[in-house]
Formats: C-alpha cells, sequence, structure tokens
C-alpha cells in the first residue's frame, strides 16, 4: 500500500484551505531547499520533486509552502498502521510512506481482494489520505504494483508479464544503482531479467538480484510485524459505533467468552491480555493486562478490564464510538483443567484473582511481595518483586538472633534520617538523641552491630561503614540507629570530621 | 452445594433468634480471635471479633513504631492458619513512617512469604482497595494505613468497609500514624503506647512491650492492659508494670439513669 501524498495530506487535513490549492513541501537537499512531496494540485502544474523552491516561487508566486517534517510523517504512517490492524494483525512498516499488509487467508472476510482493497481506499480517503493499493503474491512485486503498475491485482501466473513493462525502479532500488544502470542503457525489468546473472551481480551488486528475485517470487521475503503477533484473538465490529463503558465492558465480556472457548480448546491459560479499542476516526488504543496465573474465565477477564479501564481514563478516550473491539492473548501459558471443589471456590485462586485485580488498577509494581536478596547491607536485603511474578518466591533467610527483642526493625526508612546524637564514648551507644525535633533519652542499648559496605559500591560514596544500635528510650520509643564511619580508621585524612549519626528504622 | 458464608449463616442465626425472641450477640462473623491475655478476652468477651475492622492509633506521635507493631502483631495472630496479609499503605506513608521492612516483620512474627504490599497513591485508592480486598476470603487480614488524620475514614467509608468485611468474613486493622479523636464505625478502637521493655538478665532489650487502651468497644467495656509480645510463639502475656493492676474503666452496658 502506498500513500502517495502522505506529507501534503497530513498538512491539508488538518487545514481549512480550500481543496486543490497547490501544496508543496521543501526539504534542504544538496544545499538547496528543494521540493521533497507535493500535491495533486501542484503535480498538475508541472511541478515535480526535486525542483528548487526558488525555481518553483519564479513560476507560480502563489504555492503554499511547508516545510518537511519526516517525524510528523512518520506518526501519521504508524497511526495507519495501527488503523490497518482491523484488516490483517501482520501489518509491516515501508519506511516514509508505505505499508505492507499479509492479508492472506484475511481477504475472504472482506468480501475478497477487490473489496477489501475499495474498503481501504474509500475509508482512508475519508480520513483524507490518498492510498494506491497494489496486491501481489510476492512483497516485491505488490510494491511494484502500487506505485507503478496500470492495475492493482497481479494474478499468481502473471507476476512475469506484469513486471516486464515497468521501470527499473520499481524493484526497490537506491538512487546510486539506479543511475549505474541508467548509465548502461538499463531502463526497464525487461532488460535485465533474462541476462546472464553473474556479470549483472559483478556489476551492480548482490542486492539488485535480490530485489529482483523477491519481486518474482524467486526468493522469501517475509513482512516484519509491528506488533507481536496474539496467540489468540476475538473481535467484534460495529455497524453503529458504541462509546458507553457499559456497552464496551458488556463486550468485552462476549469476547473473553469466545476467547475462553478458544483458550480451552488448545489447553491453554492467558498470561497477558490486550484490549485493542478501534475508535471510528482511526484512532487505536491498546490497553494491556497481565495475570499472575494462566486464565481463561470470562467473568475474571471482564473484572480486569473493568479495573484497567477505570484507571486508563485519560489514557482512552471514546470520542465518537468505536467500531471495531479486539481481545488477544498475547502470552498463553499450559492451564489444565481442575477439578472445583464441591465447598466453592478455592481459596488460592480467589487470591490470584485479587492479586491479577489490583495489579490491573494500580500497576503490576504496585502490588509486591518481598523476596530476600543475599547481602547483608540492611536496605538491600529485600526486594519488592510484582506479586504477579513472584510465584513460588523464597522465604527470607532469618537474621541471626542473639537477643530477646528482634534484632532488625520492621519499618525502614528508604533514607535514613539525619539525627543529633551525643555518645557517652566515642565508639559507644548514644546517651540521648534528637529525631524529628522531639529528644529521646537512652535507657537500654545493645550493640555496635558492625555493618560493612560491599567494595563494589564504594563509587557512590556509601564507603563507610556502619555501627548500628538498637537503642530504647525512656518512653519505649525503639529505634535503629547507626553512626557513619570509624574513629581513626576512616576519614582520618579530614581532621575537622565528626561523625554522622542516623535513624534507619523503628522497632515496634 | 456450595458453602454458605459466615455472613449469611449469622444472619440466617439472627433471624431465627428474632423470631423465638431471644436476645442475640450482634457480633457477625466465625471465631472470634483470642489475645491469649485473660483480662482482655474477658473485656472483648472472647477476644477480637472476626468479619469486622479494628482502629489501631499511637497514643502519641512518638508511639507510631509500637501501633504498627501491634497491628503486624495482630495480623501474625490471624496468619497463623494460613492466609496471607495484605498491607496496603500510600507513598506518603512509607516516606513518612518508613517501609515496611521484610526481614524485620520475620523476626516480629509475620512472615514475609505471607505477605502482599500494595502502594497506591491517594488515601481514596487505598480505601478502595481494602474494600475489595475485605471481599476475599483468601487472605487473613488486610491493615490498611492512614497518614492523614483528615476525614478520610469518615464514618460512611469504615462503614462501607465494615459491610465488606463481614460479607468476606475477613479482619481489617486501620492502622492510623498520628494520634486522632476521629474514629469511624469500628468495632474496637486501640491506642497504643510504647513501654520500656523488661530488661534481659544482661541489661539487653527485652521482650517488645506496649500499653494498650482500649477506648471503644462495642460489646465490652474499655480498658487498659500492659502487654508483651513474644515474637517467637506468637503471643501476647500480661505484663506487670509494677504498679497496682489497672482497672477497667466502666462497667458493661452501663444502666442508663434518667433524672426525673
Amino acid at each position: 500500500m502506498w500513500l502517495k501524498r502522505l506529507s501534503t495530506d497530513r498538512i491539508e487535513r488538518r487545514s481549512s484551505a480550500p481543496a486543490k490549492t497547490p501544496l508543496i513541501i521543501v526539504e534542504p537537499i544538496k544545499s538547496a531547499l528543494r521540493i521533497s512531496a507535493l500535491n495533486d494540485a501542484a503535480a498538475a502544474l508541472g511541478l515535480r520533486g526535486g525542483v528548487p523552491l526558488a525555481d518553483a516561487r519564479a513560476m507560480y508566486p502563489a504555492l503554499w509552502v511547508e516545510d518537511a517534517d519526516r517525524q510528523a510523517d512518520h506518526v501519521l504512517l504508524e497511526a495507519v498502521a495501527d488503523w490497518c490492524d482491523r484488516y490483517t494483525p501482520l501489518v509491516g512498516l515501508d519506511p516514509l510512506d508505505g505499508l505492507f499488509l499479509d492479508i492472506s487467508g484475511c481477504a475472504h472476510l472482506f468480501g475478497g481482494e477487490r473489496a477489501l482493497a475499495d474498503d481501504i481506499v474509500s475509508r482512508l480517503v475519508r480520513q483524507g489520505l490518498n492510498a494506491q493499493i497494489g496486491i501481489a503474491d510476492t512483497v516485491g512485486c505488490a510494491w511494484a504494483a502500487a506505485r507503478y503498475g496500470e492495475t492493482w491485482q497481479v494474478a499468481k501466473g502473471e507476476m512475469r508479464s506484469r513486471l516486464i513493462a515497468l521501470p527499473l525502479a520499481a524493484l526497490r532500488l537506491d538512487g546510486k544503482i539506479l543511475g549505474a544502470l541508467a548509465q548502461a542503457g538499463l531502463k526497464r525489468i525487461a532488460d535485465v531479467i533474462d541476462r546472464p546473472r553473474a556479470p549483472l551481480a559483478a556489476r551492480f551488486g548482490d542486492g539488485f538480484l535480490r530485489r529482483l528475485d523477491q519481486a518474482l517470487g524467486r526468493e522469501d521475503e517475509s513482512i516484519a510485524p509491528r506488533l507481536p503477533l496474539p496467540s489468540y484473538v476475538a473481535e467484534r465490529r460495529f455497524p453503529d459505533p458504541i462509546g458507553r463503558e457499559d456497552d464496551v465492558i458488556g463486550c468485552i465480556e462476549h469476547l473473553a467468552q469466545e476467547l475462553s472457548l478458544l483458550l480451552e480448546r488448545r489447553g491453554e491459560g492467558a498470561r497477558l491480555l490486550q484490549i485493542a479499542l478501534f475508535r471510528t476516526d482511526g484512532k487505536v488504543y491498546r490497553l494491556e493486562a497481565g495475570t499472575g496465573e494462566p486464565l481463561r474465565d470470562p467473568g475474571r477477564i471482564k473484572r480486569l478490564f473493568i479495573e484497567r479501564l477505570a484507571t486508563a481514563k485519560d489514557e482512552h478516550d471514546p470520542g465518537f464510538g468505536y467500531d471495531m473491539l479486539r481481545l488477544s492473548a498475547l502470552v498463553a501459558e499450559r492451564l489444565d483443567p481442575v477439578q472445583s471443589g464441591l465447598a466453592g471456590e478455592d481459596r488460592q485462586v480467589e487470591l490470584a484473582h485479587l492479586v491479577d485485580r489490583l495489579s490491573a488498577r494500580f500497576g503490576a509494581r504496585r502490588l509486591t511481595r518481598l523476596v530476600a536478596n543475599d547481602t547483608h547491607i540492611p536496605e538491600f536485603a529485600v526486594a519488592a518483586v510484582p506479586a504477579q511474578m513472584a510465584r513460588g518466591a523464597s522465604t527470607v533467610q532469618p537474621v541471626a538472633q542473639d537477643s530477646l527483642a528482634p534484632v532488625r526493625p520492621v519499618r525502614l526508612f528508604s533514607r535514613p534520617e539525619v539525627i543529633d546524637a551525643i555518645a557517652e564514648v566515642p565508639d559507644g551507644p548514644p546517651a540521648r538523641f534528637q529525631w524529628r525535633r522531639i529528644m529521646h533519652e537512652v535507657i537500654a542499648a545493645e550493640g555496635p552491630e558492625r555493618i560493612a559496605m560491599e567494595w563494589w559500591r564504594d563509587s557512590e560514596g556509601h564507603a563507610l561503614t556502619r555501627d548500628y544500635f538498637r537503642v530504647e528510650s525512656k518512653e519505649g520509643v525503639r529505634a535503629w540507629i547507626y553512626r557513619e564511619g570509624l574513629y581513626g580508621r576512616e576519614m582520618t585524612h579530614l581532621p575537622e570530621w565528626r561523625p554522622k549519626w542516623f535513624l534507619h528504622g523503628l522497632f515496634a | 452445594m456450595t458453602a454458605a458464608t459466615p455472613a449469611t449463616l449469622t444472619r440466617l442465626r439472627q433471624a431465627v433468634a428474632k423470631i423465638e425472641g431471644q436476645e442475640t450477640d450482634l457480633r457477625v462473623g466465625g471465631q472470634p480471635f483470642a489475645f491469649g491475655v485473660g483480662t482482655i478476652d474477658a473485656a472483648l468477651k472472647g477476644g477480637l471479633a472476626s468479619a469486622c475492622l479494628h482502629e489501631i492509633a499511637p497514643a502519641m506521635v512518638r508511639d507510631f513504631g509500637a501501633a504498627a507493631g501491634f497491628a503486624f502483631a495482630l495480623a501474625a495472630r490471624a496468619a497463623k492458619d494460613g492466609g496471607d496479609t495484605l498491607c496496603i499503605q500510600t507513598d506518603f506513608a512509607a516516606i513518612e513512617s518508613g517501609d515496611i521492612y521484610g526481614p524485620g516483620c520475620d523476626l516480629f512474627g509475620l512472615q514475609t512469604r505471607q505477605l502482599l504490599i500494595l502502594k497506591v497513591s491517594h488515601p481514596h485508592d487505598a480505601l478502595w482497595a481494602m474494600e475489595e480486598a475485605l471481599k476475599c476470603r483468601a487472605l487473613a487480614s488486610v491493615i490498611v494505613e492512614l497518614p492523614h488524620d483528615g476525614p478520610v475514614a469518615d464514618l460512611t467509608a469504615t462503614r462501607r468497609l465494615t459491610l465488606a468485611a463481614r460479607e468476606g468474613g475477613r479482619l481489617g486493622f486501620l492502622l492510623r500514624h498520628r494520634p486522632t479523636s476521629l474514629t469511624g464505625s469500628v468495632e474496637t478502637r486501640w491506642e497504643v503506647a510504647a513501654v520500656p521493655s523488661r530488661p534481659d538478665q544482661f541489661g539487653g532489650l527485652g521482650r517488645t512491650a506496649f500499653v494498650l487502651s482500649l477506648t471503644k468497644n462495642r460489646h465490652g467495656p474499655a480498658g487498659c492492659w500492659p502487654v508483651a509480645w513474644d515474637h517467637h510463639d506468637r503471643v501476647f502475656s500480661a505484663l506487670s508494670l509494677g504498679v497496682a493492676e489497672t482497672a477497667v474503666d466502666r462497667p458493661d452496658r452501663t444502666p442508663l439513669i434518667r433524672a426525673g
């Protein structure tokens, strides 16, 4: 599919200028501003790509001129590719202004290849985009048919005869090779198609012959799809767009039922689900929801997306409504049917469902389980792992206990808080400390527990050794505090150095 | 046949009792959940009611650690027979009062592998998540932390949470970060103060000790008890502070006295 006037369409569909105003897009090429794209009206005046802007202005002073914006063109191309997802899941980008759609096996859903092409073109025209379509058995031939062909549809047997008539540029060659070919007097595909291959390869490179073979189907070429191909898909189209959230959710439930049948047939359950909402004006929203266990219960799939839609309100705006919804399982895993208990639902299943729903609503990283790390640095000793991922997580190794009271606090500050502390002896526990403007008189202390930083963390400036104390105040406040740095061994090069005290955690 | 929820059974029993004209215990839910300290269990008529909401607040700002510890201790006891504990924190709560620390919880008696932590950005989200979680029968208890003393958990919100707790038959704890006079529709309300522990024979720190003030109790007297928490066996024990036994504040069911 060739979006012939992509750049100018992009500007024209947003502007209120009367149609048929000659528009050119200019870009600095070879140290001059030259035309890089133009619309039909400008082409009718006899302008072409590559003409310097100054010349064009001299001929037609009233030209509408815009600067090129490759980024915006690319965004538009991506959006069109998203929109094309409704026809086939296999959509590939052809940089600058083309798209490849693999419609094998899909065309009959739209009433044949011709009806499909007409549908695409007429819908794109309504969106203000001009498209030319070529359908053929190979990517190369379709490309050539879209841009240079007289007929857009190339049947299986006639690929060769159609290609022969076309110029060599139809083989997707770059300018350098085309120039060399033109110098040798080769202009049409007919000129090279029956020539001996070895001299051609020697003179014009391997790439040239590969393009020829790809167009003729002698060499395989596959489309690189933009999005991962879902294993399971259920979709529904509406003659009238739907916009109410209840309708969307009701439809998701129907799709979930279809999907669950598909999943059940293969004995699998979904781990990652995606709902794609196709808005009538071509915008596509995709919302994903992950699960902790393979899932295929339609009711639960629906609940997941209720939570997901509730939090993603700003991510999707129905506008004039959606005309198609597609539910796909992007990742699926084996799920064996289990005998359900007589006494209601299994608790583990219920918990897994709660975890999925909370993760869908707040994000998978917000609901966590704690998993032990093999380090003695307190703040790195546990890692918060998303609860959906932490299946069969290891248990935390208990720290050796040498006291009646727990030796680790129940609350740990991610940033240790600076406190003012006064100790009786330099290496001893503090006699009193001030935390958050309140003075605490220490009546009992245990420690020090000396924790040195791991050597590879030095570069971050956390190199100082810490002496931890468990202290209890007169009022019963139990805190885990530490002094950073050792007297006489660390920081000796700074004579004015005073130890700093921090409060790192609170005991119960 | 599916198993009826405890709430349904209780409702049915209440309906039958009403027809028969008997006085019923208004408490719903399953077995009350004993403290193991005689005086407290007596005041609570057998223990902390499950399928209910309980509020825990520090007596002073500095007592937050003790209040959190008391909530974790109750959660640890609730999780003894299996089931996970869900802690819901706002981001602000984690910054203000520290993150829940896994190794510390393990030592304190609350198994880390049974602990789920949910962080949300807004207190309303925390309450929403709690309502959802309370309906899930696979959890042993749900703790929600409220760092503000503002009106987030007002009567309406706590009423909703109570209904959810009844439906699922779960224990819910509202852990306030600051002392507040506001209270919601809760079964009991505790004010927790830290007290120095009784040192071991070497002068080190002893078992974690609290003074628990029961300031609201729907089905019994209020009271105040010093207790110690044995994190190893996960039991509370009475702690004498070397003063006279604390008195129970008011008799159960104070008779109404009307003048005139």
